[in-house]
């Protein structure tokens, strides 16, 4: 549906986007995963068609889009970061402007319409000016604007900022919804989101594109990268027990005291369930060694620390070459 | 093309529903109604007055009334077109829609002329009164009319420019009022400049001034309609490929 070789975006002088190359097949659901101003959002902007490539070329379901820029733009629904809406229009009246401007037919416009007002949830707002709606209901409107016209592509940038956790839980639903009958492309810089809606991640980083796999490999990377033990008692004599124990490579103490927190690093080459087996070991080592185990949970999963791995990984692979 | 009916029809809506569009359309007609009030007045005291002076030609040659009007109206009625837009982000919605720039250009366009002309839609009664009261030159109005309507395309157009070339409407609308002004200026430099010299010939070429003065009493020069056709069409397109360029800076 989506095929991106070699794209390069400058702003100026400024690289916003570096040779990145990826392929989206039809129905997949894929979320651009970055902390902000990795270039999600211009990588996003250049698939919506709203600006072009500096380099490489971008072909939305075979349509180039800077030669067949028309047709790119049909085969997209797309809502920016800000979701950018008339405050003075009502959300049908919004709507009906939308579809219109995207071509959909007029004898079918009223059921499109309705369709997607009911999708994204704003059928109960129809009426209303969307200058008065709440920050959820824009979202919506928004979402609605990226689906009236049916394209095969909904590109969605951020659908969840700024949202309350109700909300978020709610559009979350939606995109993974949408996934059934629209390829979706989202971007968003938290991790829990791209677990929670996206089948396949992309994970971008100052313009570069880092790794991309099944959510299930980012899950995995996060899950078992190390465990945090907090352990009340003789913290000495537990680290002692968790140095002992198959498959740790290290065992860093942090905080004094009465209650300590043990961070166990597992080694590399342990697969998930070895890890899983690991763990229950550090477990029975403390107790063993009489010490009480306060809490034992995954350490290590956060963005930033899947990020600083993949850019380790990403130097040394330069760094042997 | 056939996103320009969707985007005239918002671009109309969005002018109509703001309370800016009834400010100056309220004060345009007050500040019209006021000038032919008193033209009128004028004239039926002064009735033995000979020549070709008629409340006709005075309401819209000769008058200084008719541009200060104009300097003021069209620039913020230009002003929002594509500055607010750009800085409310609605134009990443707007051009990630099947549109081509020029039906948006033209859309906008459309509809900021339609506004104008329905600005003077109601001068259009003082025709009436004047024919009820008297008797009136139909094609000196007809070719009066025609003159508004080419000042006010090229002065729109200039102002939709503006619009587009800049991302703060109160820059845009700073810069066309310049422009416009600028212009009329230059036009005045006629009456200044010596006969047969070549900035006499530009300046009676962009001379506002005289132009209208021509078209209130009933000529049509085809070299003023090349005039009004270039001030209208230059800046038009200008706009259209500033839109294109957004998408590559």
């Amino acid at each position: 549906m989506i095929s991106v070789s070699h794209l390069t975006r400058r702003y100026g002088n400024q690289i916003a986007v570096d040779d990145v190359s990826f392929e989206i097949g039809k129905g997949e659901v894929v979320g651009f995963l970055g902390p902000n101003g990795a270039g999600k959002s211009t990588t996003l902007r250049v698939l919506a068609g709203f600006l072009s490539p500096s380099a490489g070329t971008v072909a939305i379901a075979g349509h180039d889009v800077v030669e067949d820029s028309f047709e790119a733009r049909r085969c997209v629904g797309y809502m920016p970061e800000s979701v950018p809406l008339y405050p003075e229009m009502r959300v049908v009246e919004y709507l009906r402007f939308r579809a219109e401007l995207k071509r959909v037919p007029r004898a079918r416009r009223a059921t499109w319409i309705d369709d997607a007002m009911v999708k994204a949830g704003v059928i109960a707002v129809a009426h209303r000016r969307i200058g008065h709606l709440s920050k959820g209901y824009r979202q919506r409107v928004g979402l609605a604007d990226a689906i009236v016209a049916r394209p095969p592509i909904v590109v969605l940038d951020e659908p969840t900022a700024g949202l309350d956790p109700n909300q978020i839980r709610e559009a979350r639903a939606l995109v993974r919804e949408l996934g059934r009958e629209h390829t979706v492309v989202l971007s968003t810089h938290i991790l829990s989101e791209v677990e929670a809606c996206a089948t396949r991640v992309l994970l971008i980083h100052r313009g570069k594109l880092l790794a991309q796999g099944p959510t299930e490999d980012i899950r995995s990377m996060r899950a078992s990268a190390a465990i945090d033990v907090v352990v009340h008692g003789d913290s000495d004599a537990a680290k002692g027990a968790l140095e002992k124990v198959a498959g740790v490579a290290s065992v860093t103490p942090s905080g004094a005291g009465l209650m300590v927190r043990l961070r166990v690093r597992f080694e590399e080459t342990l697969v998930d369930l070895e890890r899983a087996t690991a763990t229950e070991r550090c477990v029975a080592a403390v107790v063993g060694a009489g010490v009480g185990v306060r809490e034992v949970r995954p350490a290590g999963g956060s963005l930033e620390e899947v990020f600083a791995s993949l850019t380790g990984d990403e130097r040394a692979a330069g760094g042997d070459s | 093309m056939r996103a320009f009916w969707p985007i005239f029809k918002r671009e109309l809506f969005a002018f109509f529903v703001t309370p800016l569009a009834w400010v100056l359309i309220a004060t345009f007609l007050l500040v019209q109604g006021m000038h032919f009030f008193l033209l009128v007045d004028h004239f039926s005291r002064t009735s033995d007055l000979a020549g070709d002076e008629t409340p006709m030609s005075a309401f819209f040659g000769n008058t200084v009334l008719l541009y200060l009007v104009l300097f003021v109206l069209v620039p913020p009625m230009t002003m929002r077109l594509f500055a607010e837009e750009r800085r409310s982000g609605t134009v990443e919605t707007l051009m990630t829609a099947p549109v081509s720039s020029a039906a948006v250009v033209l859309a906008k366009y459309a509809a900021a002329l339609t506004t104008y002309v329905a600005m003077w839609l109601p001068t259009g009664l003082y025709l009436v009164i004047l024919a009820r009261t008297g008797t009136l030159d139909w094609h000196a109005a007809a070719s009066a009319y025609t003159g508004v309507l080419l000042v006010g395309s090229g002065y729109l157009s200039v102002g939709l420019c503006a619009s587009a070339l800049t991302r703060s409407q109160f820059l845009a609308m700073v810069w066309t009022a310049l422009i416009l002004l600028v212009l009329f200026i230059l036009g005045v430099g006629e009456f200044v400049t010596r006969e047969g010299t070549a900035m006499h010939e530009v300046c009676a070429y962009v001379s506002v001034w005289a132009h209208m003065n021509d078209f209130a009493s009933g000529i049509v020069d085809s070299r003023r309609l090349v005039f009004y056709g270039t001030l209208t069409v230059l800046p038009l397109f200008i706009a259209t490929r500033a839109v294109d360029a957004w998408r590559w800076a």
